[in-house]
């Protein structure tokens, strides 16, 4: 392997591992709080119902609330995955073209 | 000295740049309107909840019902403004969605996860309203809204800051 394939290769492998590190740290954040929150409110929905002052129809409110946080958690956590992938993607392209000497746009 | 080999090398390389897009998008754009605006109904939906924070008479459910009212517009307002932007499609999102069905992965509007939370905390409010309005609210079950409505927040101004790549 000659040097400018090896600089190509470290060039890559800065701008993709840039990327993650800075994302995974902040989606590592995010996961921490809603798997937290959502403990909690389900000590709370439970705390509710055995008080008796969560009753009836909000039960069921309630219920079907945790099961669409945790849906919508691991949507948002697919969103979240699609950015990153688009901005490894772009970056590693842009390093491409740029090695190559076209600047994208 | 260039080669053979080397002109086949930078041709392949040439084929993929030119056959791959220059930019590909595989998420909405960002939007700084939807972060502003979610900003703003957040510190507005707080400083309503710890006004009812102890809890509620129904006697009293006409002086909350305005502020039940602006903050159900601004949510909704929200969940249009979320929903409005394309979402790109392309083989690279297709292929995902794909992955992620295989693997069981809930798929329910999957492509719009600040718009489901904004919705979702509409209806936390419809129904916290509902619930004032008949029978007045215990601290406990405004602590339970309060929860879901933050879990949802958190969700939709992640996602959203997300997109500001």
């Amino acid at each position: 392997m000659n040097t400018k394939t090896a600089n190509l290769i470290d060039s890559i492998k800065n701008v993709a591992s840039t990327i993650l590190e800075k994302d995974i740290a902040l989606v590592t954040g995010f996961s921490e709080r809603q798997i937290e929150a959502i403990s909690k409110q389900t000590l709370i929905i439970k705390a509710g119902i055995a008080t008796g002052e969560i009753e009836d129809d909000l039960i069921t409110f309630f219920l079907d609330g945790l099961k669409h946080m945790v849906t919508n958690f691991i949507n948002t956590l697919k969103g979240i995955l699609k950015v990153v992938l688009e901005k490894v993607w772009n970056g590693i392209i842009t390093v491409l073209y740029e090695a190559i000497g076209i600047f994208p746009v | 000295m260039i080669t053979t080999k080397t002109y086949k090398g930078l041709l392949i390389v040439f084929s993929f740049l030119l056959l791959a897009s220059c930019k590909t998008y595989l998420a909405p754009t960002y939007n700084q309107v939807i972060v502003d605006k979610a900003t703003e109904a957040t510190t507005e939906t707080y400083l309503f909840l710890a006004t009812v924070a102890g809890g509620s008479d129904n006697d009293t459910y006409f002086s909350r019902e305005s502020t039940y009212n602006t903050l159900i517009s601004k949510f909704e307002t929200l969940n249009l403004l979320a929903k409005a932007r394309p979402i790109p499609s392309n083989k690279t999102t297709q292929r995902i969605n794909n992955l992620l069905a295989e693997r069981n992965s809930p798929s329910s509007s999957s492509d719009y996860p600040s718009a489901f939370a904004f919705n979702r905390i509409v209806e936390n409010l419809v129904k916290m309203k509902e619930t004032d309005q008949t029978s007045g609210l215990n601290p406990i079950v405004v602590e339970a809204f309060k929860g879901e409505i933050e879990i949802f927040l958190d969700q939709a101004i992640t996602y959203e800051s997300f997109l500001k790549r």
